[in-house]
């Protein structure tokens, strides 16, 4: 073709290949710049020492692997074994968690917490730094999404874990029960059992136990509701609630379930209870101990405790 | 230059070049409009509104499948086929048939997985999404697509093929046995959507990752130097700066890419050699892609000054910049070390957009401003606008790279940190709180990029309109 001839470029001076494309498309005789070649030699060499350094064949084929000497980890089995090995993830996690300074920190303290009773773990200022620090992150990736950060939990769903009520008992195995089975909480609905003015009654009486001011003349009625139509079963006659079932306590100003310290007038406050009385609610805690391992558990119990106290 | 630009017309087939550039327009704004919706649930959860169908599980396929293979693969089914007609100077083979046959395979496939992500229908492969019934009409595309390419090339009537050429011709040749051999599913029943991987375990992690970077070697980097080895020279009016490194970067490229998909899989269960051999691949990776870069920048050398004042220059320059930018973080980010910190962070998400946005999108965006007007013969309806949309593409990838390096390196350092007593120092949710006004700032410059886009299809829209007129005025006349 009469276009397919080299031409000198004017500017720079360099010739061009002498093909042509659409018209006016070239290309120029350039050579390789020497900084891309001895660029691209480098990561050459550098690929090299990284393919011996972290081994990139496959190690089976070198027995222990033809890194060992070059760069080569050690590491106890769980048979106690010391083991000199290629480096591999696997060794290098295993070394590190029996050699690293701040992990073997860790693993002591949570060996002395796990041993130590609540009591003298709370008294140590270094244990129960270590028990809040530690219990703070098995809290805040386990605990938290529920029982929110704090532990001050949501009204109508999540108990409060930072006030003194507790519906599954406040001992140390108590908790640890807790933790490590879970709950099932039923309140059952009362609506179909109770009139209308029944339940606005009761919900009086529970309303008055907490010395909350309440409809006089509904509580008193709403007594003899509570004493005979359902309530004293699960909550005792004195409406101090039950562990065994996880009752709730109903004379201290604890709410977990009836919104009362968010309602303003006493009218709505009785109207926040007489819904939870007559709809009821099923609560669930999940069982953790399949989840977290028995020192957790331990620390999470204490940590717990802390923050209630 | 453009003395036979009306000969060319009739010459080659641009009624194919025009459909799919529409189309990548079309994908790329709703692409990119559910990207920034997605990232704006990220920033304001309420936005899930609880609706299953436009949680960011649903919607996150929809955006990367929208941009990815709607605005991505049709800008390069326009370019490729523009650009192939161009340098081999002959007509589309294939008749009318096949072209049309790609073009409708190509956007009912992209439709009906989108349909089915937001439905859950899914086989949860990363980037290869739809299901059995999609890949099968995606290869059938792909088949006829090679062999419209190949044809073409065979036909040309000038003797060297030119490198653009090599590109595509590696993208698609790739880019199929990719597509092929990551689907390979057994369908529950052939009624029913769902089907099962023949991979299981590492090899199925092995497989994807093997698909899924070279997705992005081959698809969103083989295939968009084509694009740009075409439209630098062309828009630069200047020769390609080397003719010899153009070679031995497509070989090295295309070589390297294959080994390093398993750097996506660094301290997980795989064989720690597979994951050394991808990083140590991916650093020999480095020097090849950035010939591209060179060969691009380069071409400029002389004409320096178009950089002030031609905007489709700011373009395709910009993404070249990007493109050896973000060609620098990969490889970094493959390494052992670095990996341990970024893995699972925005850190990588943010890699992937200033590859994504600042390469792909912006050498696109460049190639249309000057195809365009070329395929309809007209001039572009106002160069005002194009640099308002450089400004605010621009803006946008350095707010949404800067956020995520900020959101992506915070968190991973937040990860690692321990208290004096070996304990972790910060919960998970102390690093979501952390991320909340980076993850801000992304969704505000998704918005600033997708504003950008439809300013782009502002212009483009009046630039048609104003080239179609004379044409309706004739038939009004001649009616």
């Amino acid at each position: 073709m009469s276009d397919d001839k080299i031409i000198k470029d004017p500017i720079t001076g360099v010739e061009t290949t002498g093909h042509v494309w659409d018209d006016d498309l070239r290309e120029f005789n350039n050579p390789l710049p020497s900084w891309w070649l001895w660029a691209f030699y480098a990561t050459f060499v550098f690929s090299i020492v990284y393919w011996v350094w972290f081994p990139s064949w496959p190690s089976n084929l070198f027995d222990k692997g033809f890194s060992v000497g070059i760069k080569e980890i050690t590491y106890k089995s769980d048979a106690g074994k010391e083991i000199t090995t290629h480096w591999n993830t696997r060794a290098l996690l295993a070394h590190e968690m029996q050699n690293d300074e701040l992990e073997l920190k860790r693993q002591s303290m949570v060996k002395k917490v796990a041993a130590t009773s609540f009591e003298k773990m709370a008294a140590d200022k270094d244990m129960s730094q270590f028990t809040r620090a530690y219990g703070k992150t098995i809290f805040g990736d386990y605990c938290a999404p529920c029982h929110q950060a704090g532990g001050e939990g949501i009204v109508g769903f999540y108990p409060n874990l930072v006030d003194d009520g507790w519906l599954w008992g406040s001992d140390l195995a108590d908790m640890e029960t807790t933790i490590r089975k879970g709950r099932k909480g039923n309140m059952p609905a009362h609506k179909d059992s109770l009139t209308s003015v029944e339940l606005t009654q009761v919900s009086n009486y529970i309303l008055s136990l907490s010395e909350t001011p309440a409809n006089a003349d509904a509580a008193t009625a709403g007594k003899d509701i509570f004493a005979t139509k359902g309530c004293a079963g699960c909550h005792m006659p004195d409406a101090t609630g039950m562990k065994a079932l996880g009752s709730a306590n109903l004379t201290d100003k604890v709410w977990t379930q009836a919104d009362v310290h968010g309602a303003k007038t006493p009218e709505e406050k009785v109207e926040a209870i007489r819904a939870v009385v007559s709809s009821g609610f099923q609560r669930e805690m999940p069982a953790w101990e399949s989840r977290l391992s028995d020192d957790e558990i331990k620390v999470l119990v204490a940590y717990i405790k802390l923050l209630a106290e | 230059m453009t003395h036979s630009t009306g000969s060319k017309a009739e010459q080659y087939n641009y009624d194919i070049v025009k459909k799919f550039a529409i189309m990548a327009l079309f994908w790329g704004l709703a692409g990119m409009t559910a990207g920034t919706y997605i990232a704006s649930e990220l920033a304001w959860p309420f936005l899930n509104f609880d609706i299953a169908q436009i949680t960011f599980g649903r919607l996150r396929p929809l955006h990367t499948s929208g941009v990815i293979f709607g605005f991505g693969g049709n800008a390069l089914f326009a370019t490729s086929f523009y650009i192939v007609q161009r340098t081999c100077h002959v007509r589309l083979w294939g008749g009318k048939l096949l072209p049309e046959l790609t073009f409708w395979g190509w956007n009912i496939a992209i439709a009906l997985g989108g349909i089915g992500y937001v439905m859950g229908i899914t086989q949860a492969r990363e980037y290869a999404e739809p299901e059995w019934y999609v890949d099968i009409l995606i290869t059938l595309v792909w088949v006829i697509y090679f062999l419209i390419y190949t044809m073409t090339l065979v036909k040309r009537k000038v003797q060297h093929i030119y490198v653009a050429n090599w590109f595509f011709m590696s993208f698609i040749l790739a880019t199929a046995l990719l597509h092929i051999f990551n689907n390979l599913a057994v369908p529950v029943s052939f009624t029913g959507t769902k089907s099962y991987s023949l991979f299981a375990g590492a090899q199925d992690a092995m497989t994807q990752w093997w698909y899924g970077h070279n997705a992005v070697g081959f698809f969103l980097t083989a295939a968009f130097l084509g694009m740009m080895y075409y439209f630098v020279p062309k828009q630069a009016g200047r020769p390609v700066y080397s003719y010899r490194l153009s070679i031995v970067h497509f070989w090295a490229l295309s070589f390297m890419y294959m080994w390093v998909g398993t750097h996506h899989l660094h301290w997980t269960a795989i064989p720690d050699w597979t994951s050394s051999l991808a990083a140590a691949f991916s650093i020999l990776l480095l020097m090849p892609s950035w010939g591209g870069m060179i060969n691009g920048i380069m071409t400029l050398s002389g004409a320096w000054d178009k950089l002030r004042s031609d905007p489709i220059m700011m373009f395709l320059i910009t993404s070249l910049s990007f493109y050896g930018m973000s060609t620098f973080e990969g490889p970094m980010m493959a390494l052992k070390s670095v990996n341990a910190l970024s893995h699972y962070t925005d850190w990588t998400v943010g890699h992937v957009h200033s590859g994504a946005l600042g390469w792909v999108a912006m050498v696109s965006f460049g190639s249309f401003y000057h195809m365009i007007p070329k395929v309809w013969n007209t001039t572009l309806y106002s160069v005002t606008l194009v640099y308002v949309h450089f400004f605010l593409a621009t803006i946008g990838i350095l707010l949404y790279i800067t956020a995520l390096w900020v959101s992506g390196i915070g968190q991973g350092l937040m990860l690692r940190a321990f208290d004096e007593y070996g304990n972790l120092k910060y919960t998970f949710i102390d690093t979501v709180l952390f991320m909340h006004g980076p993850l801000v700032a992304r969704a505000i410059a998704g918005m600033f990029f997708v504003t950008g886009l439809l300013v782009m299809i502002y212009n483009i829209t009046k630039t048609i309109s104003q080239a179609n007129k004379p044409v309706k005025s004739n038939a009004t006349a001649q009616a």
